[in-house]
Formats: structure tokens, sequence, C-alpha cells
């Protein structure tokens, strides 16, 4: 038998202590009590306290917002929350979802629900959620440039205002309701309160005209989805005249073709500049600015003949396609549209007068629904200056606006502002006008505020904050109404009453008010039906007809500048947005830089030096351009499109007082400030100078950070298919437009057709793209998405010299050739007025991957589901897939962008705690020496996956989307599963399985206007482009 | 080695003469020990009456193992132990995988034949050869005949080399 | 034995006997180090400190120091590889080769060259680690080494690792060829070493010639070793270049994509070899006083395989654009014109004169049997052959299929310096290796006196 010898733990033992007896059959005798904790209880503080750690100075979590989706509002680590929310800066309007990770917004996306904006985004709306992270934002308010407590402010404030006699709010356009009802509450406290509105990039001449032609001031609601011609005057429509995303949205319905739909709008765009509209663009004239007037006259006689109307005194001949244009405009009667971007109310009232013969309105313009996107007053704008400057005005509150900058009378304000006694700037940054305000009051950043908006009359949206203030900031509804005298003020809730108000009766339909008001956050948008007052066109054409006689001139020798307003920065409001500068000008594809666009015939004039070998990279000379009384010193782009003797200079650089980003890598400030140029003519504000200007070369060598150094397709069918409508519907709709043959020894076949190996069934998804490159307006949007989902890098000015941006996504742009095949060297040459054709391209996920094939360690493979995977922790970087990859998609790590005091410039999302913030956990942030490239956005196909997997359901059709494709306004690009015959793709693509194909996973596409770029090589790419179809009768129009 | 061992060592210059000199001795049923000469003298082999090495069967069998060894480790590899799909290619093809089993091969018959000739001819950096006549490796060949192993006599030995073109006849004892 | 015609000329001048051979070949290694080399070494150890700085640079930024971009990811550095590899082949070329074809005149230049092809392959092999982006991972995992990942192993369809085991096979290879050769030579300086008294000396070559006795029986393997040696290098020597050529052939860029690569790299990369050999020996040649060893007969002759082999390589020049035309591929066709009207038009025809053009001049035997011709022009081959790689790699890649990333390449001060670091180490290897070790094959030397030295008068 065993000894079972028994040893004391101690005397207590031996003493049968309680406690011992107690414990004995406990082993852990002295453990914590198990409180009911569970794993998920531990996620959920750990993830409250990410949030907390991540919301510096956040007091306590979001209040009263509801998701999106059925999610709890409470932070669960690793899965997102969705809030409805609106996008706002100056006039520019977007409804958007904000995705949100451990309470950190780090992604934007269009809101479908709205009716206004339809989903649509743009890039500034994607690359505004950094703008919530700027390193430069006032993290507390001022005085006289010292921190100081809101108690302070807010007393010396409300003192000084009571003795104010005369008190000014400044700010842009204003669309929400409920901060002009905070301005009334503050108006009714200070009477001698005004409230005055003016926009950088103004449409004053719009309102004034529709107030001659209607009686009342407005801007109406244009539907380019209803027009079949469509007539632009130098509107620049689809990029940033009024309001883009919701033209480009309606653009793309009528530009989409298909066997269904063989019909599409025609598009005329007479421009000095080549803007993103004339570039989309089916017949493009360039004209003067000084001709602008005459030009939409001419247009008015043309149509007026046929309307058996009096023509006007003003006219003027040999203007390209303008017949044409007229005679079309005719055919289309009522479903064709107008439009001018000058902002000469005279001219506006004949661009009336025409869309009044062609019966437009009620069909394709709406003056019941009002856009209220520009209701700047140029006239009470400078009124405003002069008062300033004649020492009436003493108390001025700035609220959305930096006048000092983007202001032509800037620099008259600026030394005004001295004398005023009290000045406050609401703005959240630092800028031109708050650097010279007594007082700074920072506002929220958009993401972080309560409030509401009526962009288009009856149309309302909510902006709910989807993270709790950062700073020490203050919204400045709030502001007005405390120093209005009213206590315990709390914006939210004044939107809230407002909106029961105002809505919960009408469009209530029978819910509480508080599932009212939920409703209203859960979709964002809330549309009321209303009166809508008839309006009748009566206004004296002849009057503008004379007046356009007199200050346009048909001919003229001498150089013109057009000032507009870029795609990228915009009006300079987020110029400290890296985003944006290296989001490449979807023209001349340039980035980081300010230039005076120049035609190649002006620039040869001016002996700017294009036979130096590297002019083609970016080498140019500075110009010193002399505008009446202001100088400019800038760099030339030459730019092939730009009509002859005129030069175009962007608004929105030359920022003095902006973050680091913005002042460039120099720290100097990023080109010059062009809104000193703007003029003024007929009363409102002129965007273009035709008079008293030189025009001189300098030696100075600049360099220009292009991402695209070559502009023609060098007539390569295997990269960019297109053709004509007619040619479309003539054509054989059996086969693509285009299908490359491989000879053997014995025949000629598909060169998809032929494969040296069986490949790999994908069994369960194929995810594949098709991008449309006729109804993609080559906005770049998807660009800033990408680089936002995917944590990409921006790399700064000189490393996009050396051609090494980082863009996943890029668009490339060509410019057609006058030279005959085979002419490399004139091939080379863009046309002097060239067709524009944009291409996104990215990964193509090749079925046959190039880049996988040569990785000696196999970090590049491809996945069951026909992704081409790049592994990062095992690239070593040999580059030799980036070498292989016919369409050059792959990016490389040459530094260490991240955590790198060389990259804190240009990359503060990843070289700033604050900046970091925005990054999405779901992608890794890449390493030194390691090869990426666009995934597919893997990480949205897992979560998708995952989900689908958790409701234990196969995936749904469109619940997995890639960033690009979301953004996309006008859904040019289309993901989706080739492997469901029911998703979007395959019912687009047509697409049936290849059984003649040696590889089964490659799908076959029966659209007649489906190709793949490069087929010929037999990589057998996953993405498949709908050839680009013009509108024109010819191939290459005259 | 043993000790006590008396030699006669034969010098000569001239490798012709000596190729003469080792079949005429041999002939007189003398046994030579070895012959050193400063570079390979063709046909001294023959002569001497050795038997043809086996090195190149070694390297042979080292090169077969190399093939083998490279061949199944690719195909299992990237056929059977971890699969991927790379470039739309089969898992395991015989083409890409020739490059690699023929370096393979080489590498490891050389190497093996090499180590092989080192180890079978007792050669060892730390080792000191047994020298007869240390101009062996300059411009003089020597042969040595042990005494021990003939039953000729030390003068005859002597005289017999001399006979046959020896430029000197001397004696070594180990 | 070995037949020797008499119309053959001497490879061995001046009445040489066995012994002068030992004496003369082994006087540089016993005596002190000349002035003139002393000072040459000085200036290749400063050019390798400077390289040295540069690769440390590099490795500490990352290889956008290096003038690479998006669209050209491969330039000076994988353009250098190649260029040292070609060179690197030559020695195993004449060791081997000319064994096998019974060539004596090879005999007193193969062992410099087998020296330069392993400090060639050395250089060359420092290209592929640095331009790796992540050298520190990369140097092992290019190796099917077990892993605690898992079943984490290499991609063998890549080129890329066919490289990693071409080149360090070839390396190794000739490694064990050239020692087994220097054995018995080290036994030559210890022999004398113990007669000089040299205790030290002896006691070293004794270990490096691992106890060589010289015994008839080790002479016999040691011939059989060699042959089998040479008939494995044959192949693998080829194989080399075939390889490195595949990183090329197999891809699909146009001017890549191209089916004659092999045999082109492989004539080339014996073309360069040659010269290098050819500029080596005429400075070792005169530096240690070795004309009767390396005689201008040799030079001759290696001159005549120069002319070959440059005509073989301007052949392939002409069959590819004959084949771009004739294969129809735009791209193709564009890729080809480039090069010779593209913005890379200097270096291509800088190749076309270098390679094409000069070796030409070989065919007057004047120039073929005069030393300064024949060091100029083995010159300006070798800066040919690097504009070839050159032309291959950039002109190929900066314009492909797609316009929109067409780009240019600028070289920084970097890629230089990795240049001039191979450089520096080579001669610096080059010139320890002159001086400790016998630069002339004294056995095989030795073995062909009797029927091809020129006799006394």
């Amino acid at each position: 038998m065993s000894n079972n010898k028994t040893y004391w733990k101690g005397l207590p033992e031996l003493k049968n202590d309680a406690t011992v007896i107690k414990n004995a059959s406990n082993e852990f005798g002295d453990a914590p009590e198990d409180n009911g904790h569970s794993r998920r209880d531990f996620l959920k503080m750990m993830g409250f306290s990410v949030a907390a750690v991540s919301l510096a100075a956040c007091e306590a979590p979001i209040r009263k917002a509801i998701p999106y989706v059925n999610k709890p509002a409470d932070v669960d680590p690793g899965i997102p929350n969705y809030y409805a929310s609106t996008y706002i800066n100056g006039g520019d309007y977007c409804s958007i979802v904000v995705k949100t990770r451990e309470g950190r917004p780090i992604k934007v996306e269009g809101n479908i629900l709205s009716k206004v904006t339809q989903g649509g985004t743009s890039a500034q709306v994607e690359a505004s959620v950094l703008s919530l992270y700027d390193n430069s934002r006032l993290r507390a308010p001022y005085i006289a440039g010292a921190k100081a407590k809101w108690e302070t402010v807010d007393a010396q404030i409300i003192e000084k205002l009571g003795a104010a006699k005369e008190v000014r709010i400044v700010s842009n356009t204003l669309l929400s309701p409920s901060t002009k009802a905070a301005i009334d509450a503050f108006k009714a406290k200070y009477s001698s309160t005004q409230h005055i509105q003016y926009d950088p990039s103004s449409s004053y001449g719009i309102w004034k005209a529709n107030q001659q032609s209607f009686g009342t001031g407005f801007i109406p609601s244009y539907d380019f989805s209803k027009a079949m011609t469509i007539v632009s005057v130098a509107a620049d429509f689809l990029g940033t005249w009024v309001a883009p995303i919701i033209f480009t949205k309606q653009y793309g319905v009528n530009r989409t073709v298909s066997v269904a739909k063989p019909e599409m709008s025609r598009h005329y765009q007479f421009e000095s500049i080549l803007s993103l509209t004339g570039a989309n663009a089916d017949y493009r004239t360039p004209i003067k600015p000084s001709q602008e007037g005459l030009i939409v006259a001419q247009l008015y006689n043309l149509i007026a003949a046929k309307a058996g109307q009096a023509a006007l005194s003003a006219s003027i001949d040999q203007v390209a396609n303008l017949e044409d244009a007229a005679n079309e405009l005719w055919e289309n009667r009522g479903k064709s549209v107008v439009v001018a971007g000058s902002n000469d109310p005279a001219v506006q009232v004949i661009v009336n007068a025409i869309n009044n013969m062609l019966g437009n309105y009620g069909s394709t313009i709406d003056t019941s629904k009002p856009m209220n996107f520009r209701q700047g007053n140029d006239e009470a704008m400078d009124a405003f200056i002069a008062d300033v400057e004649g020492g009436k005005v003493d108390a001025i509150i700035f609220y959305n606006s930096n006048p000092v900058y983007d202001h032509p009378k800037g620099a008259k304000l600026a030394a005004a502002l001295k004398n005023v006694s009290l000045s406050i700037s609401t703005a959240s940054t630092e800028d031109e006008t708050s650097a010279l305000c007594g007082f700074k009051a920072p506002d929220h950043h958009y993401l972080e505020s309560w409030n509401d908006f009526e962009p288009v009359k009856g149309s309302y949206s909510i902006s709910q904050p989807s993270i709790s203030k950062i700073f020490s900031t203050r919204q400045v509804q709030e502001s007005l109404m405390l120093w209005a005298g009213q206590e315990n003020v709390e914006y939210f809730s004044f939107v809230k009453q407002n909106w029961t108000n105002w809505f919960h009766a009408s469009s209530g339909n029978g819910m509480d008010q508080q599932s009212f008001w939920d409703k209203c956050l859960y979709d964002g948008v809330l549309d009321v039906t209303g009166q809508s007052v008839p309006v009748t066109f009566n206004s004296d054409v002849a009057a503008a007809g004379s007046w356009i006689a007199t200050n346009y001139k048909a001919t003229g020798t001498d150089f013109e500048v057009v000032i507009y307003e870029p795609c990228g920065v915009g009006t300079g409001a987020m110029a400290n947005n890296p985003l944006l500068q290296e989001l490449p000008d979807p023209i001349t594809k340039a980035v980081w830089d300010h230039y005076v666009t120049i035609s190649v015939k002006d620039a040869t004039d001016k002996g700017i030096d294009m036979k130096h070998e590297e002019f083609a990279e970016g080498r140019t000379q500075i110009m010193t351009i002399k505008v009446n009384d202001q100088t400019v010193n800038i760099p030339a782009l030459v730019q092939p499109g730009q009509a002859q003797g005129t030069l175009g200079i962007a608004l929105g650089y030359g920022r003095t007082k902006v973050g680091k980003v913005g002042m460039g890598m120099d720290g100097n400030g990023i080109g010059v400030n062009a809104f000193a140029l703007v003029g003024s003519l007929n009363n409102a504000l002129n965007y273009s100078a035709t008079t008293g200007i030189t025009v001189e070369k300098t030696t100075d060598i600049f360099r220009l950070a292009q991402t695209q150094i070559h502009h023609t397709s060098m007539n390569r069918p295997n990269v960019i298919q297109e053709e004509t409508l007619t040619a479309f519907k003539e054509r054989d709709k059996s086969k693509g437009p285009y299908n490359p043959k491989v000879t053997k020894w014995d025949e000629k076949l598909d060169a998809s057709a032929l494969s040296m190996w069986k490949g790999h069934t994908y069994n369960d998804h194929h995810w594949g793209m098709a991008i449309d490159m006729n109804s993609c307006t080559g906005c770049g949007a998807c660009v800033v998405a990408c680089n936002v989902e995917n944590n990409v890098a921006i790399v700064g000015k000189d490393e996009v010299i050396r051609r090494r941006e980082m863009h996943w996504l890029r668009i490339d742009r060509y410019y057609s050739s006058d030279a005959q095949a085979g002419d490399y060297a004139g091939l080379e040459k863009a046309s002097e007025n060239p067709q524009v054709i944009f291409q996104p391209m990215l990964c193509q996920h090749c079925n046959n991957a190039p880049c996988e094939t040569v990785c000696p360690v196999a970090a590049t493979t491809h996945s069951t589901e026909g992704l081409n995977q790049m592994t990062y922790n095992r690239c070593i970087g040999t580059r030799y897939c980036a070498n292989n990859c016919p369409y050059k998609v792959r990016r490389f790590n040459w530094f260490k962008y991240h955590d790198n005091q060389q990259f804190l410039q240009s990359n503060p999302s990843m070289n700033t705690d604050l900046g970091r913030m925005v990054l999405n956990p779901d992608v890794t942030v890449r390493s030194r020496g390691v090869m990426e490239k666009c995934s597919f956005c893997a990480q949205r196909i897992q979560l998708g996956k995952l989900n689908a997997k958790k409701e234990r359901r196969p995936v749904k059709e469109g619940e997995i989307n890639t960033a690009c494709a979301a953004a996309c306004t006008t859904g040019a690009i289309v993901f989706g599963d080739m492997n469901n015959p029911a998703s979007a793709i395959s019912k687009l693509l047509e697409i049936t399985k290849d059984e003649h194909g040696a590889a089964p996973t490659d799908k076959k596409a029966g659209n007649p206007r489906a190709y793949r770029v490069l087929e010929d090589i037999g990589v057998k790419p996953n993405i498949y482009y709908l050839n680009k179809i013009r509108n024109t009768k010819a191939a290459k129009p005259a | 080695m043993e000790h006590n061992k008396n030699y006669v060592v034969g010098i000569f210059s001239d490798e012709d003469v000596l190729l003469d000199a080792v079949g005429s001795i041999r002939d007189k049923g003398v046994k030579i020990e070895e012959v050193y000469s400063p570079f390979p003298v063709h046909g001294l082999d023959e002569a001497l009456g050795y038997r043809r090495t086996r090195l190149p069967i070694a390297a042979f069998m080292f090169g077969l193992t190399g093939t083998c060894l490279a061949l199944f480790t690719q195909i299992w590899m990237l056929g059977y132990d971890w699969p991927m799909i790379i470039g739309g290619k089969n898992h395991a093809s015989l083409p890409p995988f020739i490059p690699v089993t023929f370096e393979f091969t080489v590498l490891l018959a050389s190497w093996g034949m090499a180590i092989t000739f080192i180890i079978v001819s007792d050669m060892k950096p730390y080792k000191w050869p047994r020298q007869f006549d240390n101009r062996s490796t300059d411009d003089k060949h020597v042969m040595a005949i042990d005494l021990a192993t003939n039953k000729l006599s030390k003068q005859e030995l002597a005289q017999l080399l001399k006979d046959n073109g020896a430029t000197e006849v001397n004696e070594k004892n180990f | 034995m070995q037949a020797s015609s008499s119309v053959r000329e001497y490879l061995v001048t001046g009445g040489k006997t066995v012994g002068d051979v030992s004496e003369d070949i082994c006087r540089q290694v016993e005596g002190k180090p000349t002035t003139l080399w002393i000072v040459s070494f000085a200036i290749s150890a400063v050019v390798l400190a400077f390289g040295f700085y540069c690769g440390c640079y590099l490795l500490w930024n990352g290889v956008g120091v290096w003038g690479l971009n998006k669209t050209v990811g491969w330039a000076w550095d994988i353009t250098n590889f190649v260029w040292w590899v070609g060179i690197g082949h030559a020695g195993t070329l004449i060791s081997a080769i000319l064994l096998l074809f019974r060539q004596r005149w090879r005999m007193s230049i193969n062992r410099a060259a087998e020296a330069m092809t392993i400090f060639a392959v050395i250089c060359a092999a420092s290209f592929p680690l640095m331009h790796m982006g992540r050298l520190w991972l990369g140097f092992y995992w290019c190796l099917p080494l077990p892993n605690t990942w898992g079943s984490l192993w290499v991609n063998f369809n890549s080129p890329l690792l066919w490289d990693v085991f071409a080149i360090s096979t070839y390396f190794s290879v000739s490694l064990v060829f050239w020692y087994i050769g220097l054995i018995p030579d080290f036994a030559v300086i210890r022999d004398r070493a113990v007669r000089m008294g040299n205790k030290t000396r002896a006691w070293i070559y004794n270990s490096l010639s691992f106890g060589w006795d010289g015994g008839a029986k080790t002479w016999m393997r040691y011939e059989s070793v060699a042959l089998i040696l040479a008939g494995l290098s044959t192949p693998l020597v080829l194989s080399v270049h075939t390889i490195v050529s595949m990183d090329f052939a197999t891809s699909v860029i146009p001017g890549w994509h191209t089916t004659i690569f092999p045999p082109y790299f492989v004539s080339g990369a014996i073309f360069s070899g040659f010269a290098m050999v050819l500029t080596l020996l005429l400075v070792t040649r005169k530096t240690f006083k070795l004309e009767d060893y390396i005689t201008i007969y040799h030079i001759e002759l290696m001159n005549i395989v120069i002319i070959v082999t440059g005509s073989i390589v301007g052949i392939a020049y002409i069959t590819e654009f004959f084949i771009a035309w004739y294969g129809q591929v735009p791209a193709e066709q564009y890729a080809f014109l480039n090069r010779m009207g593209g913005p890379y038009w200097w270096a291509y025809w800088c190749m076309m004169t270098c390679n094409v053009v000069s070796p030409q001049l070989f065919w007057f035997k004047k120039i073929r049997t005069s030393l300064s011709a024949t060091f100029v022009l083995s010159i300006i081959v070798n800066i040919g052959m690097w504009f070839e790689r050159f032309v291959i790699i950039v002109t190929s890649l900066h314009r492909d299929y797609l316009p929109s990333s067409w780009s240019m390449f600028h070289p920084t001060i970097f890629d230089i310096g990795e240049y001039l670091f191979t450089f520096g180490f080579f001669f610096c290897a080059f010139l320890l290796f002159a001086k400790f070790f016998p630069v002339i094959n004294m056995a095989e030397v030795k073995s062909i006196i009797k029927a091809t030295s020129e006799k006394k008068h």
C-alpha cells in the first residue's frame, strides 16, 4: 500500500483554521470573485478606452446619435458604425455617410437616400475626413493671439458687442435654416446686425439675371439628365460650377450607351481653358473670355431666327460648331439646356432668354426648386468692404469664410480690419482672416457638428457629429446665441426643435416626434413637398444685348487671363489637405503646384524652352504676368486645348496663413493668390481679365510635378478603344470593339482563347470590375477615396517629380494626336485642340498575372476568388513584379513614408498623432522596401463575407463594394462577383463562361462595348473597360 | 608511419627519362614505392601500374543525388506541401523546375567529388607530407624505393637507378 | 602525352626551364610588394571605402536614394549585376572549355582568369542583394529553408530564384576549381620556403596546400578531378548567363520578351569576359614581368575569340530588330525603334560602336598583336557591354505598354557609388591575389615546358 503522508501547509491547517477548511477544496483560494465579466465585456471596455483615448478632450460619448445601420451606438472594437451626415464647405454641399471605427471617423461616402446628391461624392468630399485631424486646427479660443478661456472670450465679446453701433456677420453661402434662425436670434439682440453672404467663386450673375428675368433672384435647378443637347459656354459644371456633384450625376445618365439604349446626349463646350467639362464634351471650341458674351448673343440670334424673334445688336461670326449647336438645340427644344459660366448678369439674361425660347424651363430647368448653393451677393460684399474702409463698421463676425484671402478686395479689407474694434473669426484653423481678428472663437469641424441644411428648396438634410469635439471648440450657432444673451444654449436641441416645428406636422406621417427625429437622423435627409411659385420670363434682352455689344469684342490680339477654380484644392479652403494637393489635376496631371496654362503656340512665341530634354518632365520657366496693377510670377504649363492668346490661372493657391501642408515643401507657400486678379464687371465679380495684361517670360527654371509626363496614347488600340455613336449603332454587336488575334502556325485564335495552362477554377466568388470610359468624367473622387480607404502614403512634390507617387488607382488622361500611325515622333505631340479620354487604371488582377510568376518568394499570389494578392510581410522588394507589370500599377515603398520626419509635410496622416487617427485599422501601413498595389479592397470583401457568414447566408449582391466604385458619382466603376449571374457586373458585361477558352476562370464579356486593356498579351485581366463613345459626326472633328 | 625504414631515392630531371626508368626498373621486379613529380607526368600512372581512380563514379553518384533531391523538393513544396496559384500556372509543372535541378546537380557533384578527393588522398591542412626530397615540387622527379620490400641490396638499387638515368641517388631513412 | 605541332608558336619564350618557372612565378610572392602595387592597392582601397559608405547610406535610408522610379524599377543595379556576371564568365570558360579542347595556350592565363571570375561573381552578387528593399530578410528568404511559419516556401517559377541557385552554384564551383588548381603551386612555395628556412611562410603555404606531396597517385586523382570539374563547369558556365538572360526573356515587357536572349547573353558574356581578362593580364604581365609566359601569341589568340564573340553579339542585335519587324507586334517594334531614336539613343549607339564596330579592328594582325591597341579596345568593349545591359534594361522599361506611365531614369551619386564599391572590391581582391598567390599555374606550365618552350640559343 502506498504511504499517504500529509504535510501541513503551516500551522493554520494543523489547527484546522476556519478559512483553511473553507478554502480546502479551492486551490486558488484568494482568486478575485468572478463578477460575470465576459470576454465580450472586456472587448467593450477595451473598445471604450480605445475610443476614449483617441477622442482627445472628449468628455462624453456621442449623444443621441443613431447609427446609419442597425448597430448599437456604443463602440465595438473592429466593427464600424455608420452615421448619416452632411459635408459642407462654403456653399459646396454633399449628403454623406460617415464610417467610424473605434469612435473615429475614417471614411465618408455618398448617401444614396439623398434626392439631391443621390450618393455622389467629389474628391473634396472624400478628402474632407482628413481635415478633421488637421494639425493646424485651433485647439482653443484666442484673444489677441493669446489662448483664452471661453468664459473670458464670451464676456469680452458681449461687452464689446453691447458698445457696437454697426455689427456685421460675414459668411459664404449659408445653407442652414437653423443657423439662419440662430443669426436672426442674434439680430434680435443687436438690431444693427447685417448678415453678408459672398462666395469665393461667385454665381451672383445668375442670381441677378434671374431677378431681372423672373422678378426674384435665385439659381434654378438644372437637370442635365433630361437634356439631349447640352451647350455650355465656359461653365465647368462637371468640375466646379454651382453644384458639380449633382450635375455630374445627371450628366452621367445620358452619357452611358448600351445596345438597349443606343442614344446619348451631345455636348458642345465653348471655353478658353481646357476644363474637366470641356474634356468630356463631344465638340469643344476654344474661345477667348472676351468673346463669351458675343457667343451667347450669337447663339441667341441663331435660335431667335428659328423662333422668329428679333436678333440682338451683338453678334460674332466664324465660331466653330456654333451653328450646329443652335440647330440641335432647336431640334431638341425642351430636351436641351444652355449654361454659361460667365458671372455677367447680362450674359446670363441672354442665356435665360435662350432657354426660354427653347422651352427648357419646366423640363431641364426648374425654377420652382431653386438651388441654394450660391447665395453670395457681390454688391453687398463690396458695400460691406467699403463700409469697413469707411470706418462705419465696428463689429465683424467672420463665419465659414476667409475674405481676406478669397475676396478680390481682401487686401483692402485686411488693411481696414485693424481699425475695427471688434473682429471675431470662427474659423477652425488659422487663416488669413483670423490672423487679423482680435478674437478667435473656433468652430467645430463639420464632422463634430450638429446642423441642418436646405441645399435645394424643399430638400433638407442633417449633419450629426460622428465624433465628439476633439479640441476646445464651439459651434458658431451656440456662440451667436450665447452672445445674444441666451442661457444654456444647446444647438442640438435648437435644431431638433426647429425640425419638429417645421416638418413634424407636414412630413411626420403619423410618427411621434422622437421617432420622426430618429428617422431624420437615420436617413440624414428629408424631402418636403413645397408649393411651387410659377414664374414667367420677362426681361429686357435687347438691353443686355447692347451691353454685350459694347463690353465684349469679337477679335483681339493681346493676352487675356482666365481665373478658374481647380478641382483639387478648390477655392483654397482645403489647401492644407494633402490628399487634394497630391490629387493630380484631371487635365494637367500636376500636383502640389500652381501654374499658368498657356497654349503651345503662345509658349513657342514667348520662347519657353520646350526643346530641353527635361521639358517633358516638368522643367519649365516662370512667367511674369501683369494684370492691371497686379503682378504675379508663376511657372508656365503648356496646355493643349488652351485657346490661343489666353492664360489660365487657378484660384486656391498662394495661401499665406495655412498649415504645414499648404505651405509646401520649402514652407514658403504654394503659388500665388489669384483672387487679387479677379475684377468686377456689371456689378458682379469677373473671373477673367481681358485688358491691360502684359506677359513676360523670365529665365528662372521651375520644376512642376506631374504624375503623367507623356500625354498621348501613341495610337495603341490595345490601350484605348473609342468609336463614334453612329459607328457603334451600325457595327456588329456580337463582337467587342477590340478582338486581338494570336497567330499560331496553322490558324489565328482569339488572344483570350490561348493559354499554356488549364488555369484554376474559382468555385465560389470571382471578383471583377467594369469601368465605363464614357461615364467616367475623370474627376478623381475615386483616387482620393482609394487613398483614404487603403492608407496610401502621400509622398510629396519631390517624390512625385521622381515619379514615385503611391496612388493605387490613377486616372490616365490621353490627348488625341493629329499624326498618322507609325509616325512615332508625331504621335507624341497632342493636337492643338485635342479630344480627351480618361482611363482609370488600377491593378487588373490578371488571371495569368505576370507579377506572380516572377516573385522569388511568392509574396504575390492569386486567391481562389480571382484576386491578385500582395503579402506585404513576405515581400523582400526585388521590384521584379513591378517591372513585369504591363500596366505599371505596382507601387514600391522607396522610403519609410510613415513615422519619418522627412515626410511630415506631405504625409501628416502617417507622421503625426492626430493625423494617424484617420488611418483605416483594417489596412496595414506598408513598411519601407515592400511593394504594394490595389487589393480590390480585400478588407471590404472580407468584411462582407464575414457578415454573411455570421448570418449564415450567401453574400448579397451590392453588399460588397470597393471604395473607388462607391465613390464614383456616375457609376462608371462597377465591382462585383462575376460568378453570380444576378450581379450588376455580370448583367452589365453580359458575362458568359468561356467554353472555348483554355482557362475556365476567364470570363467572356458579351457586352459589345467591353474590352480588356492589353488583351493581346494574354494576361487575362479581371477588369473590363467599356469603350469610349463620342457623339460626333466624324471620328476626328475639325 | 613506421620507423627505421630505409629508402633508396633516385632523382630524375627529365620526365621522359623517368618514364623509361620506371618501366625498366619494374621489369627487373623492383617494387617502386612512389614517384613524386612537380607536375603530372602523363603515362606515369600506367607505368607504375596504378588502377584507374573511381572518382568519376563518386562524382556521378553525387550528381544523381542532387538531381533527385532538387526535383523532389520542388515538386513537393509547390505541388503538395502548400500549393499556390501563381500566374495561373499548374501547381507543379516540370519546365520551371529544370534550372534549379540542373544547378543543384552540378553543385553536389563538384563539391562531393572535390571533398572525396581530399579525403581519399589523405590531405589535411595541418599535415606535413613525407618528403624524400623537397625539390620534387620544383623541378626534380623523385623515385622512392623501399629496401624492405625489395630483395636487391642498396648498392644494386643505386646502380640500377644510375643506369636508368637518375641524375643522383640518395638514401633516406625515416 | 600531348602532341604539339611545330607550326604553333612558342607558348613560353625566353628558353625557360622547369626550374625557372618556379623561380619566376614565386618571386613576387616571396619578395616585398612593389611601390606600384602599394599605390594601386591604396587607390582601390579608397574607392572601396567610398562605395562602402554609399552602400551603408542606401541600407539605412532605403532604395529610394537611387534614381529608380515606379516605371523603371531596375537600372544601374541590375545592369551592373549582369555586367559583372558576364565578366565572371571568361575564367571558368578559359579553364574548363579550353581544357576540354586541350588548348594548352590557356595554361598561363587560366589562374588569373579564374581569380577574376571569382571576384567578379562576388561583385555581381552584391547588386541583387543591395537592390532588395529588405536585404535583412531577403538574403535568406530567397532560400527554401524550413521555417517556423509552417509551409512557407520560395517560388520556383521565378527566374530570380533560378538566379539565386545559378549564381551561388557558379561561384562555389568556380571556387573549388580554382583552389584545386592552386594546391600543387602552394606546395611549390612551401618547399621553397623550407629551403630558404622561412618557417612561417612554409607553415602557411603548407596548410593552404593541404600537405600536398605530389606523388604519382595523387597526381592521377588530381588530374581526373580537374577534368571532371571542367566537364561540369562547361555546361554550368553556359547555364549561368542563360538563366540570367531568362530574368528578361521570361517577362512580358517588349524588348525583354525575347527568345534569342540565352545564346546572345552567353556570347556577350564571353566577349566581355575575355576583354576583362586581357585588361587585367596586360597589367599583371607588365607589373610582374611575365612577358615570357603571357606572350603576344596568347594575346592574339584571345583577340581572335573577341572578334568571334563580338560578331555573334552584333548578329544578335540585328536579329532582334529583324524579329521585331517580322513579328509585327507594335509594342515590340516601338521598343526597338525607341532604342535607336528615343531619349536613350546615345546609350544605344554607344553600345553599337563599342561592341560591334570596335572589335572588328582585330581583323588586322597589326592591331591584334599590339599591346596598347589591345588594352584600349579591351576597355572599350567592356564599356560597350555595360551599355548593352543598360539599353536592354532601362530603355525597355522606361517606355513599355501604357504611355501614361512612360518615364525617364536619372542616376544619383549613390547609383554611381555602388558601382564604384564593386570596382574597389574587385581590384583590392585581385591585387591581393596577385601578390600572395601564384598568378600562373606553375604545374601546368612546367608540364608543357619541354614541348613548347623556346630552346636556349
